[in-house]
């Protein structure tokens, strides 16, 4: 006991003798310079300091080493999740092109055919398509005539939908399965392609500039600090779901549709949508943002080719939407599924919604329900829409589409009537768009040994960021319900003040909000005595590897 | 006088109570409407007088819903039999195995022997690219797809209360899907154009075939996760002087043993392409092994012995269906005995067959009898998963590519 209180004196006694502070002021000797060095004018109003917090706070997402880590550090502000809105890929409410458009920033270009880029494959593509001709029509009647399938229907979807979607997966496979076989001995890029069925594709992004709902423009009137940005814009977090039919990816990218330098292009401005999205009919949910392109971090092959999806969806919608509705649906999933994809694979190159592309990334699109086939071309450029950036960024990305087409009439007596030998080139012009090296660092902004989190020497460090992403990505319900404010609170103290002789304890009632508790916020798994180091170690809780973005508080 | 304690502050509870207690002995107020009615000389009837009477009863609505009601189980459902028939499904094991599959199908089995073409077509060396390729394959099944769906209870017999943390990953039944597909895929890609321009490839489509065997009914539903045909049927040429292993006498136990008996089935066969598709003609049927959804139906856990068992009924059931579609329904002896390849596989261990199928007629153990060509217990990896944060594959073993290979190529 004694040994202890000597120590602490000493400690105090140390802090006060050593006077550390007086001394700065004798070391630079030259302090006068020829040109007067004067330090940065910073803005020193509350937007200018909280812009300089929050830019801080996307310097050290840049700065992380590993993919996983970038994707925990975007999580980091939220215990409980983000209130995302929800864009799933099938769920199209009437009108939604204008949101879809502003959220993944894409200038839509209705076409007839291909881009440009395209022109070189065009004859190799029509001798492959007179090849392929007559297995696919084969295949086209077989899949619907031949086979006695038996597709298992859940209840959540109406049934035609759902059987229209199994048929069309079934065409899918077939198809591709005969072009890529084709295709082999022709071009390299195909042997080495992986392709995926039913793979999980989630992106998550923040969207900047959305009007602000009225309980927040109320609650900011209350406030002494907001009196002259009352409406300052908040940012919206964006969660993309989907689903596709079949995907081919590989190691390499594909080529951009168009020069990097376009993207620029004033003349590819999106018109912005600042009305909530509640208004069109998309829906927010407290989710974890989840990044996944069909694969985790430290696959070979990390660029998507081609994907595959359903418009099953498409009979679900009233018959009052009218075919123009139904047409821009079409668009509106390409576009969700292509931006969402890509944006996913970015996100394993290093980049995240704050740290923008440095190339463009290019995909295809096709949705299909084995009649009628739409395709489209998408060029990534920017990933960058938060905040202000929603205003200031100049660039866009660009997807070409088409039409839904027939790829045939009919099949009548197990004979396909009017195949459309066009829309098969298209398609065997998507399989011939190959992938090329490209001259420049794909993963800036990553580290040189340590990409993923597979590469930390760490064992402990690898496995608890292992275990950590795989549980946060999961978005498994917590073990403790999430707060909540019940609903006589809410009359007999919130709206009208009733209960006031009552103890203030519950956090609507200390101005705590705990949704805004931070993901490192709980304790960390204890040490039991048994277990903690010899002699003595006062260490009673394992260590946690939080990526550390966030300002202190 | 009681003092009771005074209760300084509002309490949810109490509140509540005391406001049941009010609500709860609520005394009609009399407003004078009565006197006043009666005053005026109006009658005022009883309110009671008028809801004496019952509730007329309606007829119950049909009311028409999203999908159509499936019929009641009863004996007027179109598909009920009297005599009952034994249903071995996909999702059940036979009790004895390998031996009760044998009595079953009549079949003897010529053990760790394939056919001569298969056994050197499996030691023709695949390039090395091919086998990054797999490793690719393997990988990204275990280790590199996104699914988190939850995985079995984790078990410690030890402490047999204990409750572990549920594990989300990747499902046995997607596992096997990915893995089977990918290995299909890489080699059809390496195949000549003109081999796999032969072949047609569908996933995940039913076979059933019904047969009597000792005046007994019995029926095999099975799935086929991936069925290869080809525009012409497969043939294999076979050696004589192989010692098969004869059909076992079963007794105590008999061939029907844990299998349930259903009233509900229909007497024909089905194989699941037409006759009129020119690639009809089954080559290869693979058969996933996915440990959630195989029991016995007691709570025994499936034996190695009784996932063998599962091949050679699986080939059965395809071979048979399509040779009833061939010859017809009351076939016995076949006029060219129908072969098929079947591998079964839990992702990590493969079970190779090819099955001759001679007769249809599986009375007794004497006549012509079927053949089941088999090598068995195959491994193609020893591990792959996630070890301490890092993805792993280990003890790869080319071999089995090799005969993946040979099968589809035969």
């Amino acid at each position: 006991m004694h040994l202890i209180r000597t120590h602490r004196t000493f400690s105090k006694l140390k802090s006060i003798l050593l006077r550390r502070h007086s001394q700065a002021a004798l070391i630079d000797q030259n302090e006068y310079t020829e040109t007067p060095e004067y330090p940065p004018i910073l803005d020193m109003s509350i937007q200018g300091r909280k812009l300089r917090e929050r830019e801080t706070m996307y310097e050290k997402i840049k700065q992380l080493n590993t993919v996983e880590e970038k994707q925990i550090a975007l999580n980091m502000p939220r215990y409980y999740g983000w209130p995302c809105v929800m864009l799933n890929e099938d769920k199209i409410p009437y009108n939604a092109m204008p949101l879809v458009q502003c959220y993944t920033r894409t200038h839509f270009i209705p076409t007839e055919k291909l881009p440009d880029s395209y022109a070189d494959t065009a004859s190799t593509a029509d001798e492959i398509t007179k090849e392929v001709k007559a297995f696919i029509e084969d295949a086209l009647c077989i899949e619907s005539e031949g086979v006695e399938h038996n597709f298992s229907l859940s209840l959540e979807k109406p049934e035609p939908s759902q059987k229209e979607d199994a048929l069309a997966k079934c065409i899918v496979r077939q198809i591709n399965r005969i072009i890529s076989n084709n295709l082999t001995d022709k071009v390299p890029h195909i042997i080495s392609t992986q392709v995926d069925y039913d793979p999980r594709h989630e992106a998550f992004w923040f969207v900047g500039g959305v009007d602000i709902p009225d309980s927040v423009l109320n609650w900011r009137k209350k406030q002494s600090w907001y009196k002259d940005r009352l409406e300052e814009n908040l940012d919206r977090p964006v969660q993309y779901i989907g689903t596709p039919f079949l995907t081919l990816r590989n190691k390499l990218p594909l080529k951009p549709i168009i020069p990097y330098s376009e993207a620029e292009n004033a003349d590819f401005k999106v018109p912005k949508f600042s009305y909530s999205p509640n208004n069109v009919g998309y829906f927010t949910n407290f989710r974890h943002g989840t990044n996944m392109p069909g694969y985790w971090p430290g696959d070979y092959d990390e660029f998507g080719m081609l994907s595959y999806h359903g418009r099953g969806h498409i009979l679900d919608r009233k018959e009052s939407f009218g075919p123009e509705d139904n047409l821009e649906a079409l668009h509106c999933q390409a576009m969700k599924a292509s931006f969402g994809w890509l944006l996913a694979q970015a996100n394993y190159q290093g980049f995240t919604t704050y740290n923008d592309l440095t190339y463009p990334l290019a995909t295809q699109t096709v949705i299909t329900n084995g009649q009628l086939w739409s395709f489209y071309a998408y060029q990534l450029n920017t990933i960058v829409m938060h905040n202000e950036q929603m205003d200031e960024n100049p660039k866009h990305n660009v997807c070409f589409g088409t039409k839904p087409m027939k790829l045939y009439d009919s099949i009548e007596n197990g004979k396909v009537q009017g195949l459309n030998e066009e829309v098969l080139k298209t398609l065997v012009q998507f399989y011939l768009n190959s992938p090329e090296e490209r001259e420049h660092d794909l993963k800036p902004y990553l580290g040189k040994e340590e990409q993923v989190v597979a590469d930390i020497e760490d064992d402990r460090k690898r496995c608890w960021l292992e275990d950590r992403y795989k549980h946060l990505v999961a978005n498994r319900p917590k073990h403790f319900l999430p707060p909540e404010t019940y609903l006589w609170e809410k009359i007999f103290k919130i709206q009208f003040n009733l209960r006031f002789h009552e103890k203030k304890r519950r956090p609507f009632e200390l101005d705590i909000n705990p949704y805004k508790r931070r993901l490192n916020e709980h304790l960390p798994p204890y040490i039991p005595k048994l277990l903690r180091k010899y002699p003595r170690s006062k260490k009673k809780f394992e260590n946690t590897y939080y990526p550390d973005v966030l300002n202190h508080k | 006088m009681k003092l009771s304690q005074v209760l300084n502050r509002q309490h949810i509870g109490f509140m509540f109570k005391k406001h049941w207690i009010i609500q709860g002995k609520r005394v009609p107020i009399d407003t004078g409407v009565e006197d006043y009615l009666k005053a005026k000389g109006i009658p005022v009837e009883d309110a009671l007088e008028f809801v004496k009477e019952k509730p007329e009863v309606h007829e119950k609505v049909n009311i028409v819903g999203q999908y159509e009601e499936p019929l009641p189980l009863d004996e007027n459902h179109p598909n009920y039999k009297a005599k009952p028939c034994y249903t071995l499904r996909n999702t059940n094991v036979l009790l004895e195995g390998i031996s009760q599959a044998q009595v079953l199908t009549k079949t003897i089995i010529a053990e760790d022997k394939l056919p001569p073409k298969i056994e050197e077509l499996a030691q023709v060396e695949a390039p090395k690219a091919i086998h990054e390729n797999v490793k690719k394959a393997i990988l990204s099944a275990n280790v590199f797809d996104c699914e988190q769906k939850k995985l079995p209870k984790i078990k410690d017999p030890q402490r047999p209360a204990y409750n572990f943390p549920r594990i989300l990953g990747i499902t046995d039944r997607r596992r096997n899907q990915i893995l089977t597909n990918r290995l299909l895929q890489l080699i059809e890609k390496s195949s000549d154009t003109e081999v796999t321009q032969t072949k047609y490839v569908v996933n995940d489509v039913e076979t059933h075939t019904t047969f009597d065997k000792d005046e007994e009914l019995i029926q095999f539903q099975d799935v086929c996760n991936i069925l290869v045909t080809s525009n012409k049927p497969v043939k294999h040429d076979t050696e004589k002087d192989i010692p098969f292993v004869e059909i076992p006498d079963l007794y105590p136990v008999k061939h029907t043993v844990t299998l349930p008996m259903e009233h509900f089935y229909s007497e024909t066969s089905k194989y699941p392409i037409k006759p009129s598709v020119s690639m009809n003609h089954p080559h290869t049927t693979w058969l996933h092994f996915n440990k959630t959804e195989v029991s016995n139906i007691y709570e025994t856990p499936v034996t190695s012995n009784q996932i063998l068992g599962r091949s050679l009924t699986h080939a059965f059931t395809v071979a048979s269906a399509y040779a009833k579609q061939l010859h017809g329904e009351d076939v016995k002896d076949l006029p060219e005995p129908v072969y098929i390849n079947c591998i079964q596989t839990d992702g990590q261990n493969y079970h190779f067959g090819v099955l001759e199928l001679n007769t249809l007629d599986v009375d007794g153990n004497e006549g012509t009898k079927n053949v089941w060509y088999c090598k068995n217990d195959m491994k193609l990896y020893g591990s792959s998963r996630y070890f301490s944060g890092m993805p792993v594959l280990e003890n790869y073993n080319p071999k089995v590519y090799g005969y993946i290979n040979a099968f589809y190529n035969c």
